[in-house]
C-alpha cells in the first residue's frame, strides 16, 4: 500500500519528537530531534527552521533529507525521503506553520522560547512504514467519521435560533451530539475590557460562566488573536494554562471579583476554535477531552463550520434585537413585598454585588445598574435592548455588537448565584427584571 | 576525540539514541540505536541497532563508513552527538544483554515521563542486532539552548 501524508495525520501533532537526518556536501551525516513537522499538502511538508546550525547548513549544501515521524497515537514510525525546495519567511503558508509551531510549543511548555523566523519547505519523495516488533494499537482512524447529515442538521438548528442563549446552547449541544465531546465552552469577545468571557458551558462541575481569558493568554487567547484554530493533543507534559484554581475558588469570587475558569482535571487534548463572522472574531469555541489526540483534522473542520455558523447567528440576533419594535413598556405594579435586596455597583470595574455576593462585572454589570436605576426612578420593570444600547453605548461603543450576549451572561450569572433578582426575556429585544423584594441600589459603593 | 568525565557521567543515565548514515550519493538515512558500549580508551564506541527494523543502516555503513549518533537524556533533553567512521563487527551475546538493559532503562524513563509502554514498544527492538564500532572524531553539544552545536569532549592525547 502506498502511504500518503494524509494517512500520517497523528504524526503531525507534535506529540512525539520527529527526527531529521541530513548529510553535508562531503557525505558526513548529522542527526537531531525536531520539534515539529507541518503537513503542507499531499506532497510537501514544512519544518520550522530552528534547527541546529549544522542541519541548516547541510540542507542548503545537500537537499536530500530523511525524516522519522512517529504516530503519537499508535507509536508507529515512518521514514520519509524528502528534498529541500525553498524557505519561506512571510505569507499564508509561513503563518500557518508559525501557528502550528506555537500550538506545539504550548504543548511542550516552551511557548516563550519558540519564535519562528522562517520555515523550510520539502517535497516528499517516499514514505515507508518502519517495521514494528509489536502489533501496534489500532489507529485513530478506527473512530467513526463525522456524520455529514448530523452536521447539516446541527447547522440548521443553530441557524433557526433567534436568541443568543438558544444559539450558544444549540452550538454546545451540537458539539456533544455530532462529535461526542462532553466538555465545551463558548467565550464571547469583550473589547471593552480586552478579554473573552465564558458565556456558555457544558460538562464542567462548575460552569465557569463569567470567567475570563485576558488578551492572548493560552490556547483560547491565541486562537482569538490569530483568528485560527489551535489545538494541543497531549497535555501530559504541560501545566494547565490560566490561573491555578483552588477548592476555595467559588468563595474567593467575592473578594477577587474573578470567576475561576472551569477545569477538566484529566484533560489531555484541547482545541480552541475562533467564532468568526464577516472576518471578525467574536468569540471562541473551546473543547477539551481526556483522550490524547482527541481532535482529528475532520473534527477540526466540523468545529470550524459549527463555530462560524453560531457566530453568524449571534451577529444576526444582535441586529434583529436592536431594531425590534418597542411597544409601550408596562409599568411595574406595586413593588414586591419581602426583605430588602441590596445591590452594590462599583464604578471602577462595573462589578455588581447582590447582598454581598459577587455577580458580574464589566458591560453586564453596567447593564444591571442601568436597569436598576430606571426601575427605581421610573418604576418600570421592562426594558428594551434599544434603550440600553443608547444609554450605555457612549461609554461602551462595542456594546452595539454584543448586548445580547452580555444580557445572557448577566441572566445566567443571576440564576447560577440564585440571586433574589432575575432577568426574564419579555419578547424580542426586551427583558423584564423580577425581584423578590424591594431593591436598594448603592451605586457609590466604595471602590 | 576523547570523552571527558562529564560525558562519561552522561552516558550512565537512561538514554535514547538515534543514528544517521549516508549512502554514496549523499542521501542520509536514519534509525534508532538500542544500546552502546564505551571502550576503555574513551575514544571508541560501539552502537547497537536492529538491521531488521532499520535495513538501510547496515549497507550505508558498509559503503561509506560515515556515522552520526545522537544520545539524549529524555528527562531534560541534554543531548550529545558523536560522529566518526564506523565498521561493523560481529554481534556477541554481551551486545544483546546491553541492548536488553538499554531498552528496559529507556522504556522505564519514558514511561516515568508520561509516555505509555504500548507507545514506546514499536521503537526499540534488538532483532537482527548489528554493532557499529567507530572512533569518535567529533562530539557536539546537542542540548537545545545557547551551547547547541558547540564542540564537547577533549582532544585525543
Amino acid at each position: 500500500m502506498n502511504l500518503r501524508l494524509s494517512d500520517l495525520s497523528a504524526c503531525f501533532e507534535g506529540v512525539i519528537p520527529s527526527i531529521i537526518a541530513t548529510a553535508s556536501a562531503d557525505g558526513m551525516p548529522n542527526i537531531s530531534y525536531l520539534s515539529h513537522v507541518v503537513r503542507v499538502d499531499e506532497e510537501h511538508v514544512a519544518l520550522s527552521n530552528q534547527f541546529f546550525a549544522k542541519t541548516a547548513a547541510n540542507i542548503r549544501a545537500n537537499p536530500k533529507v530523511t525524516l522519522i515521524l512517529v504516530d503519537g497515537f499508535t507509536g508507529d514510525q515512518f521514514l520519509l525521503d524528502i528534498g529541500f525546495v525553498r524557505s519561506v519567511d512571510a505569507g499564508a503558508l509561513f503563518d500557518k506553520i508559525a501557528r502550528q509551531l506555537r500550538a506545539s510549543s504550548v504543548q511542550v511548555g516552551m511557548s516563550d522560547v519558540m519564535r519562528l523566523r522562517s520555515a523550510d519547505i520539502f517535497r516528499v519523495h517516499g514514505i515507508e512504514k518502519v517495521p514494528s516488533p509489536v502489533e501496534t494499537a489500532p489507529a485513530m482512524a478506527g473512530r467513526a467519521p463525522v456524520s455529514l447529515p448530523a452536521l447539516s442538521e446541527a447547522i440548521k438548528a443553530i441557524e433557526q435560533q433567534a436568541e443568543a442563549d438558544e444559539i450558544i446552547d444549540s452550538l454546545l449541544g451540537s458539539v456533544q451530539r455530532v462529535l461526542g465531546y462532553s466538555n465545551a465552552l463558548v467565550l464571547i469577545q469583550d473589547n471593552y475590557r480586552g478579554c473573552l468571557i465564558t458565556t456558555g458551558s457544558i460538562g464542567y462541575e462548575r460552569s465557569g460562566l463569567g470567567s475570563e481569558i485576558i488578551g492572548s493568554e493560552g490556547l483560547i487567547g491565541a486562537a482569538a488573536m490569530g483568528g485560527q484554530t489551535i489545538k494541543v493533543s497531549d497535555m501530559s507534559r504541560v501545566r494547565r494554562f490560566g490561573e491555578a484554581i483552588g477548592l476555595e475558588a467559588e468563595g474567593a469570587e467575592n473578594t477577587t471579583r474573578t470567576i475561576a475558569f472551569p477545569q477538566l482535571p484529566m484533560a489531555m487534548s484541547q482545541i480552541a476554535v475562533p467564532m468568526t463572522a464577516r472576518g471578525t472574531v467574536t468569540g471562541v469555541l473551546f473543547i477539551e477531552s481526556t483522550q490524547r489526540l482527541a481532535f482529528r483534522e475532520e473534527d477540526e473542520a466540523a468545529l470550524e463550520i459549527l463555530a462560524g455558523q453560531a457566530a453568524s447567528a449571534l451577529r444576526a440576533s444582535e441586529r434583529e434585537a436592536a431594531v425590534a419594535e418597542t411597544r409601550q413598556v408596562t409599568p411595574l405594579l406595586e413593588p414586591a413585598a419581602g426583605r430588602e435586596i441590596r445591590i452594590a455597583h462599583h464604578r471602577f470595574d462595573d462589578s455588581v454585588f447582590i447582598d454581598g455576593t459577587y455577580i458580574v462585572k464589566g458591560v453586564a454589570g453596567t447593564l444591571l445598574r442601568l436597569m436598576l436605576e430606571w426601575h427605581l426612578n421610573d418604576g418600570r420593570s421592562e426594558f428594551t435592548n434599544r434603550e440600553m444600547r443608547l444609554a450605555a453605548g457612549a461609554r461602551m461603543p462595542e456594546i452595539k455588537d454584543n448586548l445580547e450576549t452580555r444580557l445572557l451572561l448577566l441572566r445566567r450569572r443571576l440564576e447560577e448565584k440564585r440571586a433574589p433578582i432575575r432577568l426574564v426575556r419579555a419578547g424580542r429585544g426586551r427583558v423584564r427584571l423580577e425581584a423578590e423584594g424591594p431593591l436598594i441600589l448603592d451605586a457609590t459603593a466604595g471602590d | 576525540m576523547r570523552l571527558d568525565d562529564r560525558l562519561l557521567d552522561f552516558f550512565n543515565r537512561p538514554l535514547m539514541c538515534i543514528i544517521a548514515v549516508a549512502d554514496e550519493t549523499g542521501r542520509p538515512s536514519a534509525g534508532r540505536g538500542v544500546g552502546f558500549h564505551l571502550l576503555e580508551d574513551r575514544e571508541t564506541i560501539d552502537v547497537i541497532f536492529s538491521a531488521w527494523q532499520w535495513p538501510r543502516l547496515e549497507p550505508c555503513i558498509r559503503k561509506t563508513s560515515r556515522i552520526a549518533t545522537t544520545f539524549v537524556s529524555p528527562s531534560d533533553y541534554v543531548s550529545f552527538q558523536l560522529k566518526g567512521s564506523a565498521t561493523l563487527r560481529s554481534t556477541e551475546t554481551s551486545d544483546l544483554d546491553r541492548a536488553g538493559r538499554f531498552i528496559a532503562a529507556a522504556t522505564d524513563e519514558l514511561e516515568s515521563l508520561g509516555v505509555s509502554r504500548p507507545l514506546i514498544a514499536p521503537w526499540l527492538t534488538a532483532r537482527e542486532a548489528r554493532v557499529a564500532r567507530f572512533a569518535i572524531s567529533e562530539i557536539y553539544i546537542q542540548t537545545p539552548g545557547p551551547l547547541a552545536g558547540m564542540l564537547a569532549g577533549a582532544r585525543s592525547q
